[in-house]
């Protein structure tokens, strides 16, 4: 969709500062996923942290790289995410938000 | 044990407004914050409304960290494929400034440093996971792996409120009642800036972008507003309709930025950082559900902010100051449980905020069932209350609230003759808006209704 111009995701998550905690805040049954119809995870995360792998069937998540928006949490249809913020200052740190 | 009188939990506008009242008042207060530093968890692409501030902090002067200072704000109308300006108002000519652009890294900082000086407790870097409970009554809080009693725990935690949740307060977390922002702050040189926005040095504009023609569009809205040395462009869309439509609102914000009404303000910018948030609908907690024993919510954690215009900061400062004045009198009257707590509701109704809260509400019942905010006399009622608010003062009662503006517009065409004939006459004789106001809603109008003519041609 994007014009030549245009970055990646992966490039403009390059912009933002986090600090990456050893312990998982967000955490995804998989196993329920397998069988959502919708799976709106894959376009409502503006970080594209999660991924659907065709190969393995499977959700490809990775909670290091999050904005800690919690659009996931709202839209996924089957409850799998179980989702909170980061502990002891970890996280996002935006230095212009 | 620890224990201290009132633990305030979020260190934004609401927490902080909260807590610096409560420390002139000569209450021990802790603030808690998740962040290392209030406010870099927070992305709100931030315009400040100076009202309750100045008020709040008279010497603001001294050391607010603004960007710019806003003396314009236009507004443009855009259909998916065309952006089109219908009005721009100047302040420039006014006494006092109206508005500012901020970092909210930097202004949360120096809110809860204000907090601070006046005596409350600052603690950063800890997040609240959950409420300790006693006999149905909230005693505390669990921090990290810490524990904090006191009488009573404020929520001005935000949207995904630990404090309303848990406290069973918060119920409602509907993807249709909350738009995500996915916004990018731009660097340009200020010189840049300022030949594009015809602005001269410290001056900014802030643009808000209605869309029109709400069937094929994903973006609800967007705005464009200068900083010192960057822009900040956001832009905002229904969680739901994302989802129905499949569509990934950080592809539309490139799209958005490709079109030349908005590339040419942005050209040649390179991203200074890339952010996400959610900007819920106000009104989400019934206001009973305001309070409960041991227990306050404020801010957005308590859903007020205007679903309207989406002004958040002063509303929720505004609803923090009241939560302060509650928990004076529950300190005088020793006794911290939700019948005395009630007394929120009054201090919320002389103010603005709780007619902001049911007319936030019926405007978010509005936008999510009925659809029918594509008419273009209800676009032309959005386009007058996003200018309004440069005119809000949400401590005193005046506040105009859109509902009533939409009824007036287009809801009087479809209400009962009945309803009719009592309501309308009484409605108009109230008088809603300042001379100014008045002059700016008929411009806006008129310029709609010609772009309409001209883009339904
Ligand atoms: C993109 C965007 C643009 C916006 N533009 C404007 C604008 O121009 N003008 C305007 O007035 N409003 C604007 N808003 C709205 C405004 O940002 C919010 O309404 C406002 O920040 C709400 O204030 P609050 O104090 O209730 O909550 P928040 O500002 O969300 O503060 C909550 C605080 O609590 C902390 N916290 C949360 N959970 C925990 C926990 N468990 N433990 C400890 N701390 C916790 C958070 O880190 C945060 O600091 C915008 C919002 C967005 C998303």
């Amino acid at each position: 969709m994007s014009g030549k111009n245009s970055m990646t995701v992966d490039e403009k998550m390059s912009t933002v500062k986090i600090k990456i905690d050893k312990e998982a805040h967000i955490t995804v049954n998989k196993e329920l996923c397998k069988n959502c119809t919708d799976r709106p995870c894959l376009i409502i995360c503006a970080a594209e942290n999660y991924k659907w792998d065709e190969k393995s069937d499977d959700l490809v998540f990775n909670y290091e790289g999050c904005l800690e928006c919690g659009a996931c949490r709202l839209i996924c249809p089957l409850n799998a995410i179980s989702w909170s913020y980061p502990k002891h200052g970890c996280g996002v740190k935006f230095r212009f938000g | 044990m620890d224990k201290t009188t009132c633990i305030v939990v979020g260190a934004g506008p609401a927490g902080s407004a909260c807590a610096l009242s409560l420390a002139r008042k000569g209450i021990d207060t802790v603030l808690l914050e998740r962040g290392r530093t209030p406010g870099e968890k927070k992305v709100s692409s931030f315009v400040l409304l100076m009202t309750e501030l100045r008020r709040l902090i008279p010497d603001w002067e001294k050391d607010l960290p603004v960007e710019r200072n806003i003396i314009r704000t236009d507004q443009a109308i855009f259909n998916g494929t065309d952006i089109k300006m219908i009005t721009s108002y100047n302040y420039d000519k006014l006494k006092n400034p109206v508005y500012f652009s901020a970092f909210r890294r930097k202004f949360d900082e120096w809110f809860a440093k204000k907090a601070k000086e006046a005596g409350a407790e600052l603690i950063t870097g800890m997040t609240v996971t959950d409420l300790i409970m006693d006999n149905g009554r909230v005693v505390g809080v669990k921090i990290d792996d810490e524990e904090l009693y006191a009488d009573i725990v404020v929520g001005a935690d935000g949207y995904h409120t630990k404090v309303g949740e848990k406290a069973g307060l918060v119920t409602e977390w509907d993807p249709a009642r909350a738009r995500l922002a996915v916004k990018e702050v731009l660097d340009l040189p200020p010189e840049v800036i300022n030949e594009r926005f015809q602005l001269s040095d410290g001056q900014g504009c802030d643009m808000g972008i209605i869309p029109y023609h709400f069937g094929e569009l994903s973006i609800r809205s967007s705005t464009l507003y200068t900083n010192k040395d960057s822009i900040s462009l956001a832009v905002f869309a229904h969680l739901g309709e994302l989802k129905e439509k499949n569509i990934k609102l950080h592809d539309e914000l490139e799209k958005f930025k490709e079109h030349p009404f908005i590339h040419k303000f942005i050209k040649g910018a390179t991203l200074r950082e890339y952010q996400a948030h959610i900007i819920p609908h106000g009104g989400r907690v019934n206001p009973e559900n305001l309070y409960g024993d041991g227990v306050l919510l404020c801010g957005e954690a308590g859903g007020t902010t205007d679903t309207a215009s989406g002004m958040g900061v002063p509303t929720c400062m505004t609803a923090g100051l009241m939560a302060a004045e509650t928990i004076a009198l529950a300190v005088k009257k020793k006794d911290f449980s939700a019948d005395t707590l009630k007394n929120y509701l009054k201090f919320l109704d002389s103010t603005s905020i709780l007619d902001m809260i049911y007319e936030s509400k019926k405007t978010s019942d509005y936008w999510v069932d009925k659809g029918k905010l594509e008419r273009p006399d209800c676009m032309a009622a959005i386009a007058d209350s996003y200018n309004q608010y440069w005119n809000a003062d949400y401590m005193s009662k005046d506040y105009h609230p859109l509902f009533l503006n939409l009824y007036l517009r287009v809801g009087k065409f479809f209400a009962p003759k009945l309803i009719r004939m009592i309501v309308t006459p009484i409605l108009k004789g109230y008088s809603f808006y300042e001379k100014t106001v008045e002059k700016i809603k008929r411009k806006i109008r008129r310029r709609f209704y010609e772009w309409k003519k001209q883009y339904d041609n």
